[in-house]
């Protein structure tokens, strides 16, 4: 292999790797302390810079809980299957952090190789989907090689819940592909310049509030936590693991979160674009790692907001709520784009104003069907 | 030069997790080795630039496929394999004929034109030009399959809803 393609390769992908790396240790600091904050606590305060007395609100804590992590011993169980216990926390990082390659995120020094950013492939946002899909198989694994009835049902939560909802989120981002006719991520993301941005028409928002979701479904974010509901089943599929393979599987879980809020940012929420763009283009990577974070303080605002679904409750809305109104969506989002072909004025108000009332009709009334299927919960095992 | 490298590396992977897929007695490490195998393919599939071949090959081998087998296997019992009887090897003669037979009546028309030709004209599988096919000439073809597939769909749910019996509380689940 050539030298230069060796190095180009390792420029472009190697401070994807170090700024989400960074990004995570910031992650798990601000979700400690917004939490804290919802519950009416303080969180993390005391660790700073070391061997001096600053504390900077805690900021230090990340990198001491990293290096508790590595310190810690590493406990397999007895009955075991010690391979796969050791794989699954990396097949659980690996899909995340490969996924990170079709962000069109262009960072200033990354502009002169152009042929090997991964995101120019004309199928990136189908190869988003297809390795996303592969972190299902690593929660499954541990979930397996634990050999724990509750990791087994965390595991076995998990891939019923990931399967689910993956539906959802891929009908909703169709839409947007429909309408730039294209699934490479620079091109989706350049159709949105100049605030054109695909969440400001009615199928798009309706088509982003399903792939949010969705999204959070996908990353076992609270509400849907159900695979490590931590009071119901210790902590899902990785119940037995410590040490620094259970720093893995933390640090697989945020990547993936900001893998899956950099792909709405891309396609909804107009990947790098934003104010001030041409006076400074590099301002597009600053634009798309704000937008990614202000989705992440809303799932985290979430987290410390909703309580956790029910199974049935989680499988209900899935296929009962978000698919219908997912496909419906399509059929809408169709023929606005005839509409919007037309070019007239008066042709584009009343699509608006049609596919408002056909979305929130059909929400309200799928709402309402489901309300009516819904019996008071009966206990077998309590009164 | 790279992608004789690749095409090697990307072969042996593919080689070396169907034959551990074929050898398991763990049914779980096997199902492993042939998404492994699956993951190898969409490589190669990859280096043909066929890239959403590559795509689909993940997505629905190893995404939807992997985890179906996975879970027929979760409900079979002894998933480990160890203390249960061997597997039958007689006739694995006959096996081995069966299967270079097939091996070679697929490559048939392959092996006829040895050395193989250069390409008449490079070909561009790239996803644009697949689209405009399934959405131009193949379009009834498209909408036909995607009839039957959600026919099977319903078909299937129907099967496994089964018949409902009159006092019924609770799923079996």
């Amino acid at each position: 292999m050539s030298l230069e393609l060796i190095t180009d390769i390792l420029i472009a992908t190697v401070p994807l790797m170090l700024v989400f790396a960074t990004l995570f240790a910031f992650t798990t600091w601000l979700e400690r302390k917004a939490l804290a904050r919802i519950q009416n606590r303080i969180g993390p305060n005391k660790v700073g810079i070391p061997c001096t007395r600053i504390s900077l609100f805690g900021l230090g804590q990340p990198a001491a809980d990293g290096i508790k992590m590595l310190f810690k011993e590493d406990i397999v169980p007895r009955g075991a299957d010690r391979l796969f216990h050791l794989l699954a926390p990396i097949l659980a990082l690996i899909p995340a952090m490969l996924v990170l390659c079709f962000l069109p995120l262009e960072f200033p020094w990354t502009k002169s190789l152009l042929p090997v950013q991964a995101f120019l492939l004309d199928g990136a946002v189908i190869f988003f989907f297809a390795i996303t899909g592969l972190n299902t198989l690593a929660v499954f694994m541990a979930g397996w090689a634990s050999r724990n009835k509750y990791s087994l049902l965390g595991g076995m939560r998990a891939v019923a819940q990931m399967v689910s909802y993956e539906i959802p989120l891929v009908l909703s981002a169709v839409i947007v592909v429909m309408m730039v006719g294209s699934l490479n991520a620079a091109v989706i993301a350049d159709a949105q310049t100049g605030f054109n941005w695909f969440v400001f028409s009615p199928w798009g928002f309706a088509a982003f509030v399903i792939f949010f979701i969705a999204a959070l479904a996908e990353t076992n974010r609270s509400p849907f936590d159900l695979p490590e509901a931590e009071s119901e089943i210790i902590a899902g599929y990785f119940t037995e693991y410590s040490g620094f393979k259970f720093a893995l599987f933390f640090l697989g879980e945020y990547i993936a979160m900001f893998a899956i809020s950099g792909l709405a940012v891309t396609l909804f929420l107009g990947g790098g674009d934003g104010p001030g763009l041409a006076a400074a283009p590099w301002l597009s990577v600053v634009w798309f790692l704000a937008k990614i974070f202000a989705l992440i303080a809303v799932m985290i605002w979430l987290r410390g907001t909703l309580p956790r679904l029910r199974v049935d409750q989680l499988m209900g809305f899935a296929w009962k709520f978000m698919l219908p109104l997912s496909i419906l969506n399509i059929l809408v989002a169709g023929f606005a784009w005839h509409a919007q072909q037309q070019g007239s004025t008066t042709i584009t108000v009343i699509t608006w104003v049609a596919s408002i009332a056909i979305l929130y009709g059909t929400a309200s009334g799928l709402n309402q069907l489901n309300r009516g299927s819904a019996r008071p919960r009966k206990y077998k095992y309590a009164e | 030069m790279n992608e004789q490298l690749a095409f090697w590396v990307l072969a042996a992977i593919a080689v070396l997790g169907a034959l551990v897929a074929v050898r398991k007695r763990n049914l779980i490490h096997g199902v492993f080795a042939l998404l492994v195998f699956f993951a190898g393919l969409s490589g190669l599939f990859l280096l043909l630039l066929a890239e959403f071949i590559a795509a689909v090959q993940v997505l629905v081998y190893i995404g939807a496929v992997g985890v179906l087998l996975l879970f027929a296997i979760m409900l079979t019992e002894r998933v480990a394999g160890d203390g249960g009887q061997r597997m039958t090897s007689r006739g694995w003669f006959w096996g081995l004929v069966m299967a270079v037979a097939v091996f070679v009546v697929l490559l048939l028309p392959a092996i006829q034109q040895l050395p193989s030709p250069e390409a008449a004209q490079p070909i561009k599988p790239s996803v644009e030009e697949l689209g405009k096919k399934l959405m131009d000439p193949y379009v009834v073809t498209l909408e036909v399959m995607a009839l039957l597939l959600t026919a099977a769909l319903i078909g299937a749910v129907t099967a496994a809803q089964g018949v409902r019996m009159p006092k019924e509380e609770d799923s079996p689940e």
